[in-house]
């Protein structure tokens, strides 16, 4: 059984003037242990959809059920309870200004009715696993946006939660933060086993922790599966859209044939386009290239632009096809 | 005025005003502050809309607020006498300021609650915070600095008030000035009041702004 079920959720927002369907008929489900990506363009749906699994938002129709409770069905008290077993971050960390880090940690502990001196010894078991003993002392102003997001992530952590939803919680961080960031959320979800949702406008939060990921165009699951799947052959035109969004901005190179080649697993250790340069002869421009190792496994994509003479084009495919490499041609106008 | 006669009417104008002022703070805060956050929660986009209750107690502060306070003190003379036996004196100025102040002292507090990052509230409510919780765990601590800013700019204006509600048989150093400064004509009595509540807003002011900045965690140190 899933651990979080999404069934055919919809959510309308009624303005005076307009009306907003954020999520139109979304199902979703989600199993104990996955690291799920919920990715979109801004204005997607997928806040409120991350809203919808603690009730934050209420859905205008259907279920949202966690650990077999339909949340529908919960009273106040009993909705409370429950999400002290499903924890969220934030983009902006949202922590108690007026508290230090240690308070900042108390505070999730308080509300579960937890006794101080049972708090003080969980805060520093949570201070050692996100790294922060030292700063224990130290108001969110004084900190860093990535020690701010470890504080909420202690906090969220501190009731010994079932889920953590994470809401862009890298969107404010820089790179080199975010994937510490992203690298602790990995390691909380193998040691403690703790579900992981991801809201994320960025490919590469997917790409670098996800194992599952959804796609939400417009209030619509366009895709939804492994992160594998999804990412090497996207289906929908959503799903195309996003993956090929950075790609060739300024090429200037339009009008010209371009292919797409997959990598699917196990041949981005070689060096297929030295290979290629060296015994076709030819000359090829690597527009764009996305190859990296998710889950263990290589795989990626790179778009190529051929040369001019039609017969040096057919070479080149004719060698990648050879390499076992799947190529696909690329129409100039998806690059946009 | 001779001096020797100065000092004791002026120490007891200074008694009277701070007399009058603190109590009618006091009394303002604890009808303001729960109206406060009635309001807060009521609204709209508050934790617990109740659109009808809200728009009467939102008309009720705006009614109070737009009546001069002189006026207002003219009006609830009857009410005034009924809770401290005479219309006239420093103990029964206090009355037609609280009402005064409470509603003034309601919006100060509201706008302060209203300060509070909601993204923070947000965060309580997804670790289970019921409303209680959120009001003395998040909204209140969360709004301390912009609290006392408020009680400073509020105790103030209350001072103010004490000062004016001496046209009309209030007490302290309005009262004086008025008496012996407009009446008679001693216009070395008025400077003098004139400048001991300058003083005394000055000392209400520098004291809640210090408080409030040593107690704001939000500056880097």
């Amino acid at each position: 059984m899933p651990l979080i079920e999404l069934k055919h959720l919809t959510k309308t927002f009624k303005g005076k003037t307009q009306t907003v369907e954020a999520l139109r008929d979304v199902s979703l489900s989600i199993n104990q242990g996955d690291i799920y990506g919920i990715i979109g363009m801004s204005g997607a749906g997928k806040s409120t959809l991350v809203r919808c699994i603690n009730f934050l938002e209420r859905p205008t129709s259907g279920s949202v059920v966690i650990d077999g409770k339909d949340l529908a069905a919960l009273s106040g008290k009993e909705l409370r309870q429950l999400r002290q077993q499903v924890s969220m971050i934030f983009q902006h960390f949202n922590l108690l200004q007026q508290r230090d880090v240690r308070g900042n940690i108390a505070f999730a502990m308080e509300i579960a009715g937890m006794k101080r001196a049972q708090i003080d010894k969980r805060i520093d078991e949570l201070l050692e696993i996100v790294g922060l003993t030292e700063r224990q002392h130290n108001y969110p102003s004084q900190l860093s946006g990535g020690q701010q997001q470890r504080v909420a992530i202690a906090r969220a952590l501190s009731t010994n939660p079932k889920i953590i939803l994470c809401d862009e919680a890298t969107s404010a961080l820089d790179p080199t933060t975010t994937t510490s960031i992203l690298n602790l959320l990995r390691d909380i979800n193998r040691k403690l086993g703790i579900t992981i949702v991801i809201i994320t406008h960025e490919m590469s939060v997917v790409e670098s922790i996800c194992t599952h990921v959804a796609i939400i165009d417009d209030g619509l699951l366009a895709e939804s599966g492994t992160v594998e799947s999804v990412f090497s052959q996207p289906k929908s035109v959503a799903a195309k859209k996003l993956i090929f969004r950075t790609i060739g901005a300024d090429s200037g190179t339009l009008g010209e044939r371009l292919i797409r080649i997959v990598f699917e697993g196990n041949t981005s250790n070689e060096p297929i386009i030295a290979d290629l340069v060296m015994q076709c002869h030819v000359q090829v421009n690597i527009l764009y290239a996305d190859t990296r190792d998710v889950g263990g496994k290589a795989y990626g994509y790179m778009i190529l632009q051929l040369p001019e003479d039609r017969l040096q084009q057919e070479k080149v495919i004719y060698y990648l096809k050879t390499r076992n490499l799947r190529v696909e041609e690329e129409d100039a106008s998806h690059a946009h | 005025m001779p001096i020797e006669k100065m000092i004791p009417l002026m120490l007891g104008g200074v008694k009277d005003t701070l007399y009058m002022t603190s109590i009618s703070t006091l009394f303002a805060y604890l009808l303001g502050f729960p109206l406060a956050i009635l309001l807060v929660l009521t609204a709209p986009s508050g934790l617990s809309p109740k659109p009808l209750v809200y728009r009467v107690l939102d008309a009720v502060v705006n009614i109070f607020r737009s009546i001069p306070f002189l006026i207002l003190m003219i009006l609830v003379i009857p009410l005034t006498r009924l809770i401290a036996g005479k219309a006239y004196g420093s103990t029964a100025t206090i009355v037609p300021l609280v009402i005064a102040a409470a509603p003034y002292v309601a919006r100060m507090i509201e706008s302060s609650l209203l300060e509070v990052d909601p993204g923070v509230i947000e965060a309580a409510q997804s670790m289970g915070a019921s409303i209680p919780t959120i009001i003395f765990k998040v909204l209140i601590p969360e709004a301390k600095t912009s609290l006392i800013v408020g009680a400073t700019i509020s105790s103030g204006t209350i001072l103010g008030y004490s000062a004016m509600s001496g046209a009309i048989g209030g007490g302290g150093l309005g009262q004086i000035a008025i008496s012996y400064g407009y009446n008679r004509y001693q216009t070395d009595v008025l400077i003098v009041t004139v400048v001991l509540l300058i003083i005394l807003m000055q000392i209400i002011q520098i004291v809640g702004m210090y408080i409030s900045r040593k107690t704001d965690k939000r500056i880097r140190e």
